[in-house]
């Protein structure tokens, strides 16, 4: 988050990027006029500055067709550094794990390079990094991909690499122990990451039990040890198929150059002739596209005695990103726990010193995916802190947007997309996600003008909505006998308790 | 101490015909930028760029954690949080807000040698960047209260509960600092500081911090990105052009020590308990500074044993041996010299006596043959794409520029800078290493489980 040590955790500082402050709702403290001691002698600084409007920014729509195997490629050219990155993205994420192998999208996805062609894994990663190139295999919620950044003079030689990975991986024996003993390790550390677990249980207490998302997409110690090579596979071979795959390509390259690269890396990646499997995620779960289920609000405590600090986590149901609410809903979170100035930050950092950062977020999934409002609290102030949170939540459901807040976060919104499509990277990610979720090429451009259109009152009709904490789920990761008599003297008695994986 | 991977940067913010890593000819790598010097003594970078609508301001000050006094460890630290805590012109909280209203964001970051404070904003807010950070260079300091400095010595206390205390791993940099150098060293203690010293810091403090190292002739600043240059430079002229300066502060440096000439003369050993369930090794040496003759092979040697599969420790502690459960290792260089750290996760039931032994071997072998000159080739081309990446963003390209203004006094370092790696030989990488990585001079800390049912 912000300002952070150099030395420690800086990769995070653009994550959160966007946001407001609220001078009507909470006037700034003693604010002396700014000209009360230029009297005198004029202010050598001279007046402050009002910024005008700043052009507006409409995301790039790339170039999209269809390959012959099927694949459908989306290129956006770049030509200002000889770089390219490409991303395949394909319907094989966590969500389509089977009931008890939980795991299995993003093994799968973690196996593509663990020898692929004729290399084994040692001599696919040499070969890799003798092209000064990186590739990155993973798997979302909706999407398993493969990414390939390189410089454009060795595009064709690591092209060829990256078409063995997605069309040719061996899928060894060998690797398969070893990658799943790494992973099984991983899961055991995961248990003493306090940021992890949050979000390991607020998945499995806001999703109903079976619920695509309920479960991490790295699976839990259970669903590790009942994946199998066999089950690896079946998944690849089911749903790595070019004629269900998109290519997202952003850089220094043209069609014409892309297609002769693709033509030789991707000749050998064909579909099988059988169908391929339902897209759609299975049973349609209890609040999919419906109002949350009447509930009572639920408290969670996962215990981490002697924790100096409490993780709370405030979750409840959210949108698609199908809904058009999804957009808008971007500009309501900025003021509320999306960006510095938000009001969550201000008031548990800012005002109040019991935490480093407090952010929200809605996910952004094909089905209807989460709200969490999260903070890092001082432990001795873990009640005040919640208590802080539901009501600075509450009164944006309650009230919707300053005047303020409405210009400022229409400015956060055009900003954290002129950063989203910067570097060849990161908009191959971005892109990535549209395709991976199902959107078309143009969803960024469409979803930011309807962001951008929408006022006062609709924004404060989707705070309502989405903000309503009736049946929230409230995780806390700390130390359960400090945290008790403190939720206790904010009214809350019912404490369920829960393990670090949700059980 | 610096961002992770260090500054090795290369290529240029506009179109160039890179020919990187085969072909011996060097790439033009240069980020194109003009300086000047205003009358008080701060520099001026301007580095113009129209490729996308954002404008950056990046001010950097020559002053870290080494700079602080006796008791006020973390104080440098504090101090960046404190200059976002408003002026008469800019009430408490403004700073933020009107930024966020232009549409504009922004953060700081300190390490041991310097203070970097960065602005990001679309063109029409370049004015209103600009004149905020004139602002508090001029009068932050006088108008400092308690009440200021209390707010922020809370979120600071939470920073270190969150990023060291209740992470894992994360107590590591606390101690390691403290074990690696001596008392009376710039370097002897972490960035973040202690909670008494946070504790003690007063208003005083800060406005005397504050009159000595937030000085113009102690600042540069950076203006990259979609401006105009004649009117931005006209601009930064009458907006900093009359801040007044004491000159710049003395740089006390670590005197009677040397980056080239370790303080240890022993193992020095420890175990720390943690909240974590798999056991870690750290090892640490002191290693030549940032630019100095035997820092870019270090960095070289450090990716050729941690970065990808076939990398060194890779290769053997978690791929071949399967001891290991993941590796790392860096040179983490500095102003007054760097230090070389490898750290290894351990697998469930493999004791850390034969992991360390495991991890010796790899490193003894590095002091005694050259690598291949497959590995040094891959180093240097994973290295270079870095470089060209980086440079992909406004935000990045700004912050190289200062930091090459800091440590080399030229921001247009950047093909020296890389001139270093690519004249790196596998025989010259290996005599760093045999010099360096003494077995018998160096910190060797172990994190393990705490003890379950022990009393706190």
């Amino acid at each position: 988050m912000k300002r952070a040590l150099s030395a420690l955790a800086l990769a995070a500082s653009l994550g959160a990027a966007c946001g407001g402050e609220d001078a009507a709702r909470r006037p700034p403290d003693a604010p002396r006029p700014a000209a009360a001691d230029a009297g005198a002698a004029p202010d050598p600084l001279g007046p402050k500055p009002e910024p005008g409007e700043p052009a507006a920014y409409t995301p790039p729509v790339p170039v999209h067709y269809k390959r012959p195997g099927g694949t459908e490629v989306w290129l956006l050219e770049r030509h200002a550094l000889p770089i390219v990155s490409m991303q395949v993205v394909v319907p094989a994420g966590a969500a389509y794990d089977p009931e008890g192998k939980g795991g299995l999208a993003l093994t799968t996805a973690n196996m593509l390079d663990e020898g692929a062609g004729a290399r084994g894994p040692l001599e696919l990663s040499r070969e890799i990094d003798r092209l000064g190139a990186t590739l990155r295999t993973g798997a979302y919620a909706d999407y398993g991909f493969a990414q390939l950044t390189v410089l454009k003079k060795n595009l064709t030689a690591a092209a060829a690499l990256f078409g063995d990975v997605v069309s040719k991986p061996q899928l060894s024996a060998v690797e398969f122990k070893r990658v799943h003993d790494l992973w099984r390790n991983a899961l055991r550390a995961r248990q003493s990451e306090p940021d992890a677990v949050a979000g390991v249980v607020v998945a499995r207490k806001v999703y109903p039990a079976g619920h695509p998302y309920a479960h991490p997409s790295d699976g839990t110690l259970a669903s590790a040890a009942a994946v199998t090579l066999a089950d690896v596979k079946k998944f690849y071979a089911d749903r790595w198929r070019p004629d269900r795959a998109k290519l997202v390509v952003v850089g220094d390259v043209t069609r014409a150059e892309l297609d002769a690269v693709l033509d030789q890396a991707l000749a050998s990646w064909k579909a099988p002739a059988s169908p391929p499997p339902s897209e759609s995620l299975g049973v349609p779960a209890p609040f999919v596209g419906r109002p949350a289920p009447a509930s009572v609000r639920r408290v969670v405590v996962v215990d981490r005695a002697d924790a100096p600090q409490s993780v709370i986590a405030v979750a409840r149901p959210g949108v698609s990103a199908f809904d058009e609410e999804s957009a808008v809903l971007t500009r309501v979170n900025a003021a509320l726990g999306g960006s510095f100035t938000s009001r969550l930050n201000q008031n548990l950092r800012e005002e109040h010193g019991w935490s480093y950062g407090a952010r929200s977020r809605f996910s952004f999934t094909r089905m209807r995916g989460v709200f969490v409002a999260q903070a890092a609290v001082h432990t001795e102030h873990t009640g005040d802190a919640l208590q802080a949170m539901l009501s600075e939540i509450g009164a944006m459901a309650k009230d919707g947007l300053t005047d303020d807040e409405v210009d400022k976060t229409k400015q956060l919104a055009r900003a954290d997309l002129v950063e989203a499509f910067e570097t060849v990277q990161a908009a191959a990610a971005r892109l990535g996600r549209s395709a991976g979720v199902g959107h078309g090429p143009d969803h960024e451009a469409a979803a930011s003008h309807v962001a951008a259109r929408a006022d006062k009152a609709a924004l404060k009709r989707y705070a309502a909505q989405y903000l309503d904490l009736d049946a929230a789920t409230i995780v806390i990761v700390g130390p359960r006998a400090k945290i008790k008599p403190q939720l206790e003297a904010i009214g809350i008695t019912a404490i369920e308790s829960s393990g670090p994986e949700g059980q | 101490m610096k961002r992770r991977r260090p500054p090795r940067l290369l290529a240029a913010a506009l179109a160039l015909g890179a020919s990187l890593a085969a072909a011996p000819a060097p790439a033009d790598v240069s980020i194109p930028f003009t300086r000047s010097t205003l009358p008080n003594g701060m520099t001026v970078i301007l580095h113009e760029n129209h490729d996308v609508p954002l404008v950056v301001v990046n001010v950097s000050y020559g002053v870290g954690s080494r700079f602080e006094a006796p008791g006020r460890t973390g104080f440098a630290h504090l101090f960046e949080h404190l200059m976002f805590m408003g002026t008469r012109r800019v009430p408490t909280k403004a700073f933020d807000a009107w930024m966020e209203g232009a549409g504009g964001w922004n953060n700081a970051w300190t390490s041991n040698d310097r203070t970097d404070y960065y602005d990001v904003g679309p063109p029409t807010s370049l004015d209103l960047l600009l004149w905020m950070e004139a602002d508090r260079l001029r009068d932050l300091g006088p108008l400092m209260t308690l009440e200021k400095l209390d707010a922020q010595r809370e979120v600071v206390r939470n920073e270190r509960r969150q990023t060291s205390e209740n992470t894992p791993y994360g107590k590591v940099e606390l101690r390691l600092p403290e074990l690696l150098y001596p008392v009376g060293h710039p370097y002897h203690h972490p960035v973040i500081g202690s909670h008494a010293d946070l504790e003690a810091a007063t208003v005083d403090d800060v406005k005397a911090f504050f009159a000595k190292h937030y000085d113009p002739a102690n600042a540069s600043l950076v203006v990259a990105g979609d401006f105009d240059p004649v009117r931005t430079r006209a601009r930064v002229e009458q907006l900093f052009g009359a801040i007044p300066s004491r000159g710049a502060p003395a740089d006390p440096g670590a005197p009677g020590f040397s980056d080239t000439k370790t303080t240890l003369t022993s193992v020095v050993r420890e175990t720390i308990e943690d909240e974590v369930e798999l056991e870690k090794i750290v090892m640490a040496w002191q290693s030549p500074r940032h630019f100095g003759p035997g820092d870019a092979e270090l960095d070289l040697l450090s990716t050729a044993l941690a970065s990808g599969k076939a990398s060194r420790l890779y290769k053997a502690l978690v791929y071949e041996q399967k001891l290991a459960q993941s590796v790392e290792a860096e040179q983490e260089s500095a102003e007054l010299g760097s230090r070389f750290v490898v750290g290894v996760i351990a697998r469930p039931g493999i004791s850390l006596d034969r992991l360390e032994a495991a991890l010796d071997k790899e490193l003894e072998a590095t002091k005694k043959t050259p690598m291949g000159d497959d590995e040094l080739e891959r180093a240097k081309n994973l290295v270079e794409t870095g470089f060209v990446t980086r440079l992909e963003s406004v935000r990045e390209r700004a912050s190289l520029l200062n930091m090459y203004q800091a440590e080399t006094k030229d921001p247009g370092y950047a093909q020296k800078d890389l001139e270093r790696y690519r004249a790196a030989t596998k025989e010259g990488v290996r005599d760093v290493a045999a010099k360096v990585l003494d077995a018998n001079a160096r910190v060797i800390l172990r994190v393990v489980p705490v003890k379950k049912g022990k009393a706190k």
